[in-house]
């Protein structure tokens, strides 16, 4: 196949040693055949290091992560009952392969639970019932409003569906082939592939909504407290979390995938009180479902931050 | 002579496939020629003049020799050398064999070793009169169990020294990767294996089975990628015959698919070649080391797995 254009990534860091973790890191995705963008940050010191931090790429599942934040917010200000029931046909339903997107019944669930499936399991029907009681404009009105410039939130979770199936006819070999050709010449045929046209989202922006998040400094307090207590309960390990499973430490995150793309961004939380935001998104060359190893070079990439930035 | 044969001007015109009166006239010819009839047409049916029986015995011995000319020229003809595009790295015994059976057919094969591309365009454009050309293994009249060649002893793959097979999912890294630990080994293709439909048949199963597409390169001279080979610091694409002359370990990639296949193919518009008989086609598939292809059920594929949710957004 054609080597596409050499891209250098430009890396970012508080001194020489982060600078050189952060163009190790770049080296270590690009031998892999991975692009994208990383970036950590010491919530307390503001301490960084990453690369391409401001490269707005479409985020998949990560979205989930501030729409369940204006979701919180409206239930915080009493605008909404988490109580409220809200039934779920999966003749209907947004498609997913977990949570009540791969129910085969119809279901009758809280909308605090919604939120609850939507981060823990990426549930896409659950994200999708929620954007029916709080529409994407109204979400990407909230994050103006908040100055989350970076992030956009323009679509429901099932709209990626429908576009790589209208590219595709359901064929997820030619969908991942298009994505990544598409990647290769920069004209995106699957319109939920391009920053322009999708949910979208910066490192930058989404490591500095984490870090408000952490802080209480965006909502209010009830609401970014669900958030983060939600966020702990995602049950996917194999990314960000997979170089920081240990008792001393706690990971709270939220992954994105969607054919080529492989994101994640979460709050690592130690007992000796560091906390180091991060956010890591990628788009791979290679026409695979699954790969283990761009997974792991992104959980290699967190820990070796995380390390770095402690204190 | 067909008209003294036949007694009959019509019959004869018959039997040489040719109108009654240009024989009728070609006869007339002759008669004007040598001076006197040799046919007597006064009868029903005709016979032979006294000039015509002398002349018949020298006419039959002028026509003998035209004959021996024509198959003269003809047998040289097919004489000529016959190019034959074969791979690189033939068995040169099992070539040889394929030479002597040649003979035996009257055809004088004459081996070159090319390129598989350019035994495709030699095919077109005739200078090959036939080629073993790559196919996709499940069409292929022969095929080629392809394998890993790796340094012996150090069994390259990772996995036991008894297992029968690599599979590709087994040339993953392992975990934890240990600190200083040398890069995996890249996956050489020599220029055989060079052909797009593998290229891009490898590299979708190397994907598939979690191997960055920069494992996989291309060999360069195959004396160099030898070396690298049975240094332990590369894993070399090749077949069991390839590895084993040059003292590799090799194991055959159990994924059958990526196996080589060959069909013999001859030149189009080549007058009178045609196909090569099948045992001269089976004899130069055996140089590459082939042997028939088992025509099997379909080639086991991804299940039937619930696509719509594989094209969602997920986790």
């Amino acid at each position: 196949m054609s080597a596409p254009a050499p891209h250098h990534p430009v890396c970012t860091g508080d001194d020489g040693a982060l600078l050189d973790v952060a163009e190790a890191i770049a080296a270590d995705w690009a031998a892999l055949g991975v692009h994208g963008s990383f970036l950590a940050r010491n919530i307390d010191t503001g301490e960084q290091l990453g690369f391409d931090v401001d490269a707005s790429t479409p985020l998949a599942s990560v979205v989930k992560v501030p729409l369940a934040l204006v979701v919180l917010d409206r239930v915080a200000a009493g605008e909404l009952d988490p109580a409220r029931p809200v039934s779920v046909d999966p003749g209907t339903s947004s498609v997913g392969p977990t949570g009540l997107a791969a129910f085969r019944h119809p279901a009758t669930v809280a909308v605090g639970d919604l939120l609850l499936l939507m981060l823990s399991v990426s549930d896409n029907a659950a994200a999708d019932a929620l954007l029916d009681l709080v529409p994407a404009a109204d979400v990407d009105a909230r994050l103006r409003a908040w100055g989350c410039d970076g992030i956009r939130m323009r679509h429901r979770m099932n709209h990626l569906y429908e576009c790589a199936a209208g590219a595709a006819g359901n064929d997820f070999s030619l969908a991942l082939e298009l994505a990544v050709r598409d990647e290769r010449t920069g004209r995106h045929t699957i319109e939920t592939l391009d920053p322009a046209h999708a949910n979208a989202g910066s490192a930058a922006a989404l490591v500095g909504l984490l870090q408000r998040v952490w802080c209480d400094e965006i909502a209010s307090p009830p609401a970014t407290a669900e958030l983060r207590r939600l966020m702990g309960l995602q049950v996917f390990t194999h990314r960000l979390a997979s170089e920081l499973r240990t008792d001393t430490l706690r990971w709270s995150g939220k992954t994105g995938t969607f054919l080529h793309l492989r994101h994640e961004i979460g709050v690592v939380e130690a007992d000796s009180g560091d906390r180091v935001a991060m956010a890591a998104l990628t788009r791979a060359d290679r026409c695979a479902g699954l790969a283990a190893d761009v997974d792991l070079a992104i959980g290699v990439a967190g820990r070796e931050a995380f390390e770095v930035l402690r204190g | 002579m067909a008209t003294a044969d036949e007694t009959s001007f019509s019959r004869a015109a018959d039997r040489l496939g040719i109108a009654q009166p240009l024989l009728s006239r070609r006869v007339k010819t002759l008669e004007e020629h040598f001076g006197g009839p040799l046919f007597d047409r006064s009868r029903r049916q005709i016979t032979t003049t006294e000039l015509g029986m002398l002349l018949l015995p020298y006419a039959r011995d002028v026509l003998d020799r035209a004959q021996r000319l024509r198959q003269a020229a003809r047998s040289a003809r097919r004489s000529r050398v016959c190019a034959v595009g074969v791979p690189a790295d033939c068995a040169p015994a099992a070539l040889a064999r394929a030479l002597r059976a040649g003979t035996e057919h009257g055809i004088t094969f004459g081996m070159r070793e090319l390129p598989p591309l350019a035994r495709v365009s030699g095919l077109a454009d005739g200078s090959l009169g036939y080629a073993l050309v790559r196919a996709a293994p499940e069409q292929a009249a022969f095929r080629v169990p392809l394998g890993l060649a790796s340094a012996p002893g150090a069994d390259g793959t990772g996995s036991g020294a008894r297992r029968r097979t690599v599979h590709l999912e087994q040339l993953r890294p392992r975990r934890p990767r240990t600190a200083g630990s040398a890069a995996p080994s890249p996956l050489l293709l020599l220029t055989e294996d060079q052909v797009p439909y593998f290229e891009d048949r490898l590299s979708r199963t190397a994907a598939r089975a979690g191997l960055p597409e920069a494992r996989i390169r291309p060999a360069g001279p195959a004396a160099t990628a030898l070396a690298e080979t049975l240094a332990g610091r590369a894993l070399l694409l090749c077949t069991e015959p390839f590895a084993r002359q040059h003292g590799a370990h090799w194991a055959p990639l159990a994924d059958r698919a990526l196996h080589r296949g060959y069909d013999v193919s001859a030149a189009p518009d080549r007058n009178g070649a045609g196909e090569l008989p099948g045992r001269l086609a089976a004899l130069l598939a055996a140089a590459v080391g082939a042997a028939p292809a088992r025509r099997g059920g379909p080639e086991p594929g991804a299940g039937d797995e619930d696509v719509p949710a594989r094209l969602a957004a997920r986790g």
